[in-house]
């Protein structure tokens, strides 16, 4: 098809040059920062592993990376768990479907501040329809946001509520995608529900499971805005995230090798966890 | 229309059209959005309409974009922006780099409140004129005065918050959430039980006693204060005392403070008294949180921008301002106005609050002083380090980030 193998190269080039420009560049730059000690426009000093070394002896940095580990786990596996739950739901005809459809998929079509600030409301000890609820049921009033016990649960609520119609919607055409035929021999050969979610349904929507995994876990990781608004990372550095952290030190503070160092931590990890699951998405069911 | 005219035209089209856009204005203006926007917006048209075929451009930026944007365009030396309004605690960063160019000292009128101007030159008070203040901001204390008389001292203040406490109210409420939010509500205490975040020298001298008597009360109020303090902003305060739940609220600003008095909002109508607030070893000591304005010392239009801000600090458009959107006024003569008094009746304190106001630390590293103070000072809210243990470990943290 191609004359020369330089053809495909060729027709590429713009993107992989858009690319090299836009990601690599400052995935570079970054990672060459990490290892000064550089304030904006000022000289830039090498320093070696100083800025690393200063944020693993950090409580306040450990504090932050447990955040995000612990939110990123809790809030995708929470948002994939409950979306497969709606997608099953889904899939079967019931009256009413298409309208609860758009419904259950409003609250991703929201801004993450106008979510952020809704639910502010909502979770308020006082004055949040929340408690005002667990009084009618005779619970006793939950400080949401203001006791480091449950400060970064209600952020992961938040972000379930939010980000919950994302993974349904895959999961949904995950199985609307399988074929009638094989859930209908598996029907025929006496399979009980549970085994024609177990053997068949499950297995078939792995892929679109995994993404969804995937995207919500990259998303999550990223955690900024929702405990920007809702809590400002406290009470106590509960909610504080490596993505707040790394905005302080680079764009209130201007310590652009801090900044750095934070954000290659943050590749890494990152890094790690997209392998995992692309690792399985990628894999070919056996 | 044949293929070449049609070409033709859309292409001088598409031309004038990007003419019209990247046509420079006559003066940029990068300043705050919210009800300081709309100020400056009215200024702007006021400004426009006085001089016919001036064209000024006005960016509204929120408060963390701004500080952004103008460091990154200060330190690369773009000149984007002629005339830029900053916060008080960024002035000393801005004026010690040279950010802001001096202004000609006939700008500065007897009638501006001197401790506004003294912050508007570095070193403070002494050296050359680099901005004008533009919002007299100071943090004002409200107390119920249906409820109580005015607290004298930040121990009246505590027992006045405990006998008051009820089911459905709370003594007291600050805002609560780390960082900057706590911090604030927490130096007129600082200041009045005589502690300081860096001395005269700038050094910091945060293990004293005297900060660790502070945060012990700090922390005493959280007992009397709404659930959920922790994480209160000033959103969460000015419902709480606007609908009645709290008695006392230790820090509101002037910008949001009328609106306790709007039937249509407040369920404490003219119950609230707006004070100074109260002492302790020393006297009252109010934070200022002055907004200023200067002209960018990269500035392509710099005698406009001294033009404009000499007409917006006037002290007829103050008046104006003030009566039309509220803006705390800058000059004495405007907070004497009868008109004025009328409509704000806590404007005679406020005069005398920022007269003896005091200014945040004027270190260029404040932003990540605050930051530090307001990390550890909740850790002691929260129970989880002792007054001391913060006081010293603050310190520790701040002498190691410099």
């Amino acid at each position: 098809m191609f004359r020369s193998h330089w053809h495909p190269l060729l027709l590429l080039s713009p993107a992989l040059v858009l690319l090299a420009l836009l990601t690599l560049y400052p995935i570079g730059y970054s990672l060459m920062l990490a290892f000064t000690n550089t304030q904006y426009g000022g000289p830039m000093t090498f320093v070696g592993l100083d800025n690393f070394r200063d944020l693993f002896s950090d409580w306040f940095f450990n504090q932050a990376t447990r955040n995000t580990i612990v939110f990123t786990l809790a809030a995708s596996l929470t948002q994939v768990g409950l979306g497969l739950l709606l997608a099953l739901l889904f899939h079967q005809p019931f009256r009413g479907r298409a309208w609860l459809l758009p419904l259950c998929i409003y609250p991703m079509m929201l801004s993450t501040l106008v979510c952020s600030s809704i639910w502010k409301a909502w979770l308020h000890y006082d004055f949040g329809w929340l408690n005002n609820f667990f009084d009618v049921l005779g619970i006793a009033r939950v400080s949401w946001l203001s006791d480091p016990q449950t400060a970064l649960a209600a952020i992961v609520l938040v972000d379930t509520w939010q980000w919950t119609p994302l993974a349904f919607l895959l999961l949904l055409a995950g199985l609307q995608a399988i074929p009638p035929d094989i859930e209908e021999a598996a029907t025929l050969e006496g399979a009980t529900s549970w085994q024609r979610f177990w053997h068949v349904r499950l297995p078939l929507v792995r892929a679109p499971l995994f993404l969804a995994l995937l995207l919500r876990s990259i998303d999550a990781f990223k955690l900024f805005d929702k405990n920007y608004v809702l809590t400002g990372g406290g009470p106590a550095y509960s909610t504080e995230t490596l993505s707040l952290l790394a905005y302080k030190q680079g764009f209130k503070f201007f310590h652009l090798g801090t900044a750095s160092a934070i954000a290659v931590v943050m590749l890494i990890i990152a890094l790690v966890l997209s392998l995992a699951y692309a690792w399985q998405v990628m894999r070919r069911p056996h | 229309m044949k293929p070449i005219t049609a070409f033709s035209t859309t292409l001088l089209a598409g031309a004038m059209a990007l003419t019209g856009v990247v046509q420079a204005a006559d003066l940029v203006i990068a300043g705050r959005d919210g009800g300081y926007g709309d100020a400056l917006q009215a200024g702007v048209d006021a400004y426009e309409a006085a001089h016919p075929g001036t064209d000024i451009e006005l960016l509204k930026l929120p408060y963390g974009s701004l500080y952004e944007k103008l460091v990154i365009g200060m330190r690369e030396g773009d000149s984007s922006f002629d005339l830029v309004m900053i916060d008080d605690t960024w002035a000393p960063e801005f004026m010690s780099n040279n950010w802001l160019a001096a202004l000609n000292e006939d700008a500065v009128s007897q009638d501006f409140i001197p401790s506004l101007t003294d912050i508007s030159r570095y070193p403070v008070g002494q050296g050359p004129l680099y901005s004008l203040p533009v919002v007299g901001n100071v943090a004002m204390f409200a107390y119920r005065s249906d409820l109580m008389d005015e607290p004298q001292s930040w121990d009246d203040v505590f027992r006045s918050a405990q006998n008051l406490k009820t089911n459905d109210r709370a003594g007291v409420v600050f805002r609560g959430t780390q960082g900057n939010p706590i911090v604030t509500g927490f130096l007129p205490m600082l200041w009045a039980y005589g502690g300081h975040i860096v001395d005269k020298d700038g050094n910091i001298a945060l293990n004293s006693p005297a900060t660790v008597e502070a945060i012990e009360a700090f922390v005493s109020l959280r007992d009397v204060a709404p659930t959920g303090v922790e994480v209160y902003n000033s959103g969460e305060v000015r419902d709480a005392i606007q609908q009645g739940k709290a008695a006392m609220a230790i820090e509101v600003w002037p910008s949001w403070v009328p609106s306790m008095d709007d039937p249509a909002v407040s369920q404490v109508v003219g119950q609230v008294n707006i004070v100074p607030p109260p002492g302790q070893v020393n006297e009252s000591t109010p934070m200022l949180g002055v907004w200023q304005m200067g002209v960018s010392t990269h500035a392509e239009h710099a005698d406009l921008a001294e033009d404009f801000l000499a007409f917006f600090t006037s002290a007829d458009f103050q008046r104006q301002l003030t009566l039309e959107k509220g803006l705390p006024p800058t000059r004495t003569s405007v907070y004497l106005d009868d008109d004025v008094v009328a409509q704000y009746r806590w404007y005679p304190n406020q005069l005398n609050a920022l007269r003896q106001g005091t200014a945040r630390p004027r270190v260029q590293d404040w932003q990540q002083l605050e930051s530090i103070l307001g990390d550890y000072l909740q850790l002691a809210l929260l129970g989880r380090l002792s007054a001391e243990q913060a006081a010293e470990q603050a310190h520790e943290r701040m002498v190691a980030s410099r």
